[in-house]
């Protein structure tokens, strides 16, 4: 087929998702790539300025300064930190919103599921109530009352969130940060025309906007979001294009925030509900996974067997779910919701609607999520999907792949309920790991990306790698929706792992790769990291355990990234974050970071050498813990 | 006989192609870890800006009688009867700097370091996939074309 584009679409890892896409009659991102091909040489090396009208000043053989007298080590700072405090931005905005809707759901007495997840913040925050809505709104004032200081007054909950070596070492470098959103601000301006100019002060600052990020953007919100979804629990779902089904009407959701789906996904299942699906000919509702809110959802399926039909796929997948054409509408809250899926929904009438003001689709209905309106809002989305399921149902021709992904990936795993599996204790884990049936542990997280190699090429290479290695792999983000979908989170996917580890996962029956959900589950796999370390009594960065974001995509990855290397662990990338340009830039994240937090950056787009670095790195950590 | 045919029009003076003209020559090297801050950085191409002509791209034209070889006095100069391509031979070559006086086009120049050698377009040594300057065009102002002579 390919009829409309005479270009080449690039490669995937998920070989049944290219042969979908490279026949689709549409325009995608894995057909954009080629004409992208071509790279700008300064851009890649960070070296492009446009902070004034005298530029764009570029770093050349013939102009080693831009026209202010800004080095290359001044500008590949400035833009990187930049970039942080964007992607900060983005992480802090969600935590925002996920404790303001914790507040409110507490005090209109609302559904707070994770009973656990509020007793085990209450511990953390030292609050002593019995009353657990009076316990959550204290919980949700305690994070927003955080967030809104001034960047010269430290956050409160940074010594009772962190490791404690790891809080001593922050106050010795003078990271720990202030309010998390000034924060952000602070980091726009120190990076704005002719302020700052001092690299390793803004490399210093990208540190602390990652302990901001990581302990509020990403640890907390997944707890927050446990109180009032619900905790993960493990269990065997249903993955890929697979999930869409074609007798109920359905909606591909994308973003990054749960909370706002709270109401709507449980409303879907009510009978007024499915009896209005039933009078136009459908069976019901059935909201469809994509990007990391659909991962969060499948994270707690087990709370939502009904509604939820499983995670379909990643950002760079969610062009070919629309173009299966049974999906009728997209409820979009965040990124990562692709521009590119805009001109698909007007081909094939799929109703779009934005929740979140800050990710307003060109073409979509802004419907802003009001807490206090949640019960009518939710109600006019359903009428509003209701009307474009008869519209377009007969209309558009369905496209479906029955074959693509698998029925059996292992998902819910977090810090808790992979805890619960071991018995409670972390022991069983430690004592494979000193015994060397795992010989380390690996955090393949963040985005998918087309590039390093095409869609997750280089992500599943380096967990085929690794596995290979007897190194237990965790995942969180984008990188779990390929993982799952070319089957790497099954529990067959032992086979592919070392001697070792195949014997452990099919002694417990699981895969040797875990699947954590959404990136912001980073946040839980440091969770495990930081309890791993605390039950052997060493710091985080002696564990062997390394982390990798091979296709990272985006500024919110360079903000995990930070809180990566502020924990002091070692940080694979598939491609530079477009620092090369400056020696003091890669002095400092692949030499110098190693003295200041015990982190370092590795940049390797080749999957094997790259996991022999990270394996030759867990074998030396294990001969210092003498195991 | 292969030449880089130059259509100014789609120049947007971007300079990728001096970046993967330093990158070609600098072994080992990508887009990511070219040292554009090396003494030894140095483009075989040029991309003058003209306020009224706009970006003006200046490479080697290989010239059908080309001056450069024609004033070569030592035999460092040559050209291919084959490919059609002036060859440098620094072994050669007695840095009098003739070449550069009488290239038409000014974009001969003898090297930053060591002004003891000519910094030429060697034509990426005629690679299968065409020189580095094209491929890294995004406007494709600069193209391969099979010319005549």
């Amino acid at each position: 087929m390919n009829s409309n584009f005479s270009c080449k679409t690039c490669a995937s890892a998920d070989q049944k998702l290219e042969t979908f896409i490279s026949n689709l009659s549409v325009d995608t991102s894995h057909h954009r790539m080629e004409g992208q091909s071509v790279k700008c040489g300064f851009g890649l090396q960070g070296i492009c300025c446009r902070l004034c009208s005298n530029g764009p000043c570029r770093i050349t053989p013939d102009g080693l300064k831009g026209v202010c007298g800004a080095t290359a080590d001044t500008m590949v700072a400035r833009n990187f930190l930049r970039a942080v405090s964007a992607g900060s931005g983005c992480y802090i905005h969600i935590v925002e919103n996920t404790a303001l809707m914790l507040k409110k759901t507490a005090l209109s007495k609302g559904v707070l599921k994770g009973k656990v997840a509020l007793a085990k913040l209450a511990e953390i925050f030292e609050i002593d109530e019995t009353d657990e809505y009076i316990c959550a709104e204290k919980i949700a004032d305690l994070v927003l009352a955080d967030l809104y200081k001034p960047d010269y007054v430290k956050m409160e909950l940074v010594e009772k969130m962190a490791y404690k070596p790891r809080f001593d070492r922050w106050k010795e470098l003078g990271i720990l940060p202030g309010g998390a959103k000034s924060e952000v601000f602070a980091g726009v301006v120190k990076t704005s025309t002719n302020l700052n100019s001092d690299p390793v002060d803004m490399y210093l600052n990208c540190l602390k906007l990652g302990i901001s990020t990581g302990l509020y953007g990403l640890t907390l919100t997944n707890l927050l979001n446990d109180v009032m979804l619900g905790e993960p629990s493990i269990r065997l779902a249903p993955v890929g294009l697979r999930v869409i089904d074609t007798d109920y009407i359905n909606i591909m959701i994308t973003g990054h925030q749960h909370a706002m789906f709270a109401y709507l996904q449980d409303r879907l299942i009510q009978d007024d509900v499915i009896e209005k699906a039933k009078a136009v000919g459908a069976k019901g509702f059935k909201l469809v996974g994509c990007t990391c809110v659909g991962q969060d959802l499948q994270l707690r399926g087990e709370h939502y067997k009904e509604v939820f039909n499983g995670h379909a796929g990643n950002n760079f997948t969610s062009e070919a779910i629309l173009a299966t054409g049974a999906i009728d509408a997209v409820l979009s809250e965040f990124n990562c919701t692709l521009p590119g899926i805009e001109p698909i929904c007007d081909e094939f009438k799929i109703k779009q609607i934005c929740l979140d003001e800050v990710s307003k689709k060109a073409n979509a209905e802004m419907k802003p999520f009001v807490f206090e309106e949640k019960e009518t809002q939710s109600n006019e989305i359903i009428d509003a999907v209701i009307e474009a399921y008869q519209a377009r149902r007969g209309a558009v021709a369905l496209n479906m792949n029955a074959d693509h992904g698998n029925d059996d990936t292992l998902t819910g795993v977090s810090e808790g309920s992979l805890k619960s599996f071991l018995g409670g204790t972390w022991k069983p884990l430690i004592d494979l790991i000193v015994k060397g049936e795992i010989k380390g542990i690996a955090g393949v997280v963040g985005c998918s990306s087309l590039t390093a190699g095409g869609h997750d090429v280089l992500t599943v290479n380096l967990v085929k790698e690794l596995i290979a290695k007897d190194i237990l792999v965790l995942s969180a983000g984008c990188s779990s929706g390929g993982l799952e979908n070319v089957g790497l989170m099954s529990p067959s996917a032992a086979s592919l792992a070392g001697p070792k580890l195949r014997a452990v996962c099919e002694s417990l029956g699981i895969p040797p790769v875990l699947n954590f959900g959404p990136c912001l589950a980073i946040g839980r796999l440091e969770l495990v990291a930081t309890e791993l370390a605390e039950a052997i009594g060493v710091d985080l960065p002696q564990l062997p355990l390394v982390l990798s974001a091979p296709q990272w995509l985006e500024e919110q990855a360079l903000a995990d990234g930070a809180f990566g290397l502020a924990l002091g662990l070692p940080l694979h990338l598939g491609l530079p974050p477009f620092v090369t340009g400056s020696p003091v830039a890669v002095q400092v994240f692949t030499q110098d970071m190693l003295s200041l937090t015990g982190g370092q950056l590795i940049i390797d787009d080749n999957a094997k050498s790259a996991a022999e670095t990270l394996d030759a790195i867990i074998e030396k950590k294990r001969q210092e813990l003498n195991i | 006989m292969k030449r880089i045919i130059i259509d100014r029009e789609k120049c947007d003076g971007c300079l990728n192609c001096n970046i993967a003209c330093i990158s070609a020559h600098e072994e080992g090297s990508n887009f990511y870890t070219v040292n554009l801050q090396s003494p030894d950085a140095e483009t075989r191409n040029f991309i003058k800006f003209d306020a009224q002509q706009g970006y003006l791209p200046i490479f080697c034209r290989h010239c059908d009688e080309p001056e450069c070889v024609l004033s070569c006095m030592s035999g460092a100069l040559e050209k291919d009867q084959l490919t059609g391509h002036v060859q440098y031979d620094e072994t050669k070559c007695a840095a009098c700097y003739m070449c550069v006086m009488n290239c038409s086009y000014g974009v001969l120049k003898p090297d930053k370091q060591t002004r003891t050698k000519l910094i030429k377009c060697d034509f990426c040594d005629d690679k299968p996939d065409g020189p580095s300057c094209v491929k890294s065009c995004p406007k494709k102002a600069i193209e391969v074309k099979e010319v005549s002579r």
